[in-house]
């Protein structure tokens, strides 16, 4: 073969061929021997019986003319199966007269059915009677069995070949009944490979084993898309902040001499000028721009961090609390539950503080009206393979969760994909720079964590910050350098 | 009377940082980028630079580096207005201006300020410096 088998289909034809080959021939072959040892003992016995009835009748007319004998000879060979009749006795034979002389020297006495090769099975039998020992020849004639058999062995290479037939067809149609959903879903994969996620991955296919390969693609597909979708939001963030990070250079620029020249013009002016109370709403105007443009650094990771250090989280987290509780009004339920010894995380104290400020006033624009409440726990968790392989950022190990949760009016999918986007706000305009998730992200971003986000509508929204846990051990090592 | 140097692409940034400086008792001049710094440098002297990071021609860096070569005591303090510049060749992403006062203290800069600063920490780190 001058290309290798590769093909099911030819394969399976292939193998159903090779067994057969073997198989079918020992098959037929076994077969034939027992049908035709059955078919030569019913021979030799029925020759057996009619011998012994024949030489049975002659003994009872032992004293019958050669004449008589000849008669019954006769009729032994017009019953049509016995074709050479003689009986020996002393030196004389009687034969039939239906048989020619020629015929009378071709006795030759068989022990197997088809011996001597002349179609006729002979045998004799002793004659036992008043005048003394006789012997009755018989040929009995082989080739009405013969042709019998040969007609049998046809019928069974007939059976065999119509048999082989349907397997092939049988094989031929279970492949392409296999290969069908195979190639199918071979396209679909392929496409998937290509970049088209979208098209849902499914086949008609009744067979368990191809549904079971469909669904596992299917999954496959779905945990594609969602990454896919996030490498592809956090991409959009990413340029996002490069964008912003540009315009922040040359903002901040221009911030500079307005913030010094404004300073150096109230320096100039007396205290109680109007001029002057108007400098310094210019100036803290100056300071307003300043703060957003550091926020923005902040979303970019562009804005001056300082080292980050291996702290307790649960007490930064505590700290964060109580000016929170500054911050918003004393009506607003607050419900904690920290979790004592959670271990410590490598980051920076002062944008741990601006995360949970932010999130937690996030939530608190989230309640309608202060009705319901704003949850914040801290726990521990061990990620593992599965959850890891859906989040780029996320490695399996343990991290130190941060949630915080509202029961407020929650968001739609479209307000989702854009939450961490500067600048984006479902507030009305003035209400809130767009920059609170922003910043929430690019802290998280510089320690190495992770943002899960679920939200429904008229529910309320929960945020899981995943900060990877590092051993205490690390925090001496940190400290000394 | 101590003299600062201030080298700034930007003229606003120039004027309102010599002034700062000259109300802070300084003699300041003023150069538009490094070669004219390094010029001014020669000619008249100086007892502390302040350079911007990105400025046409020669950067801070470069600018830090060729100023260690020939007054290796000389106190310099650089600044850049925060976030990122894209880089002279098309790369995707963009090189942020924190990178850029990293390597510029890699070079031999005593300080950096991020610009917007306030006038105090100008003044406070010209200062510590000058060891007034």
């Amino acid at each position: 073969m001058a290309r290798r088998l590769t093909s099911l289909s030819g394969r399976l034809v292939l193998i159903v061929l090779l067994i057969h080959a073997v198989l079918l021939p020992a098959l037929f072959a076994v077969m034939s021997e027992v049908v035709r040892r059955n078919m030569v003992d019913a021979f030799i016995d029925d020759a057996r019986m009619q011998g012994r009835l024949l030489a049975d009748n002659l003994e009872l007319d032992a004293n019958d003319s050669a004449q008589e004998l000849e008669q019954h000879l006769d009729s032994a060979v017009l019953g049509g199966r016995i074709v050479y009749a003689a009986i020996i006795r002393g030196d004389t034979q009687i034969h039939s007269s239906l048989m020619s002389d020629e015929d009378l020297k071709h006795f030759d006495e068989d022990y197997e059915f088809g011996d001597h090769d002349d179609d006729t099975y002979y045998l004799s039998m002793p004659i036992v009677s008043a005048g003394g020992m006789a012997n009755l020849q018989l040929g009995f004639d082989e080739t009405a069995a013969k042709t019998h058999f040969e007609d049998l062995q046809r019928s069974f290479v007939v059976v065999i070949s119509v048999y082989l037939l349907v397997t092939v067809v049988a094989a031929v149609f279970l492949s392409s009944s296999v290969i069908r959903p195979i190639r199918w879903l071979q396209n679909a994969s392929r496409a998937v490979a290509s970049g088209e996620y979208d098209k849902k991955i499914e086949t008609d296919s009744r067979l368990a084993e191809i549904n079971a390969l469909t669904e596992d693609l299917e999954l496959m597909r779905g945990n594609l898309v969602k990454v896919n979708t996030r490498l592809r939001h956090a991409q959009r963030l990413e340029s996002l902040g490069t964008l912003a990070g540009g315009v922040a250079h040359e903002f901040n620029n221009v911030l500079q001499p307005m913030l010094l020249y404004t300073d150096l013009a109230l320096e100039d002016l007396p205290g109680d000028s109007p001029i002057a109370a108007n400098m310094r709403r210019v100036l803290e105007l100056a300071h307003r721009a300043k703060g957003l443009s550091q926020q923005i650094l902040t979303f970019g990771r562009l804005g001056e961090e300082g080292q980050l250090q291996v702290l307790r989280l649960e007490q930064i987290v505590e700290e964060a609390i109580t000016m929170i509780r500054a911050l918003l009004p004393a009506t607003v339920d607050i419900r904690i539950s920290l979790e004592a010894n959670t271990g410590y995380v490598r980051c920076d104290p002062g944008q741990i503080h601006q995360l949970v400020i932010n999130l937690c006033n996030n939530a608190y624009q989230a309640l309608e009206t202060g009705a319901g409440h704003i949850a914040i726990a801290l726990y521990r968790e061990s990620v593992g393979q599965e959850l890891a392989s859906r989040h780029p950022h996320l490695d399996a190990a343990d991290y130190v969760v941060l949630e915080v949760a509202d029961t407020g009016h929650g968001m739609d999918r479209e307000t989702l994909e854009r939450i961490y986007e500067p600048f984006f706000t479902t507030q009305d305009v003035g209400e809130g720079t767009g920059l609170g998730l922003s910043v929430v992200h690019g802290i998280v971003r510089r320690h190495d964590g992770e943002i899960m986000l679920t939200s429904e509508p008229g529910e309320g929204t929960k945020f899981r910050i995943y900060l990877p846990r590092v051993d205490a051990a690390g925090q001496d090592e940190y400290t000394e350098r | 009377m101590s003299k600062v140097l201030i080298i700034d692409d930007e003229k606003d940034v120039r004027i309102v940082l010599k002034e700062v400086l000259q109300r802070a008792g300084y003699e300041a001049a003023v150069a538009a980028d490094a070669r004219e710094g390094l010029e001014k440098l020669e000619a008249d002297g100086a007892d502390l630079v302040i350079t911007d990071v990105i400025m046409p021609g020669m950067d801070g860096v470069a600018t830090v580096e060729k100023i260690r070569e020939s007054y290796p005591g000389m106190p310099i303090i650089v600044i850049s207005g925060g976030g990122n510049v894209a880089p002279m060749e098309y790369e995707p992403g963009a090189i942020s201006t924190n990178a850029y006062l990293a390597s510029a203290t890699k070079a031999g800069a005593d300080r950096t300020l991020t610009k917007p600063f306030e006038r105090q920490e100008l003044v406070k780190a010209v200062r510590d410096l000058l060891g007034d």
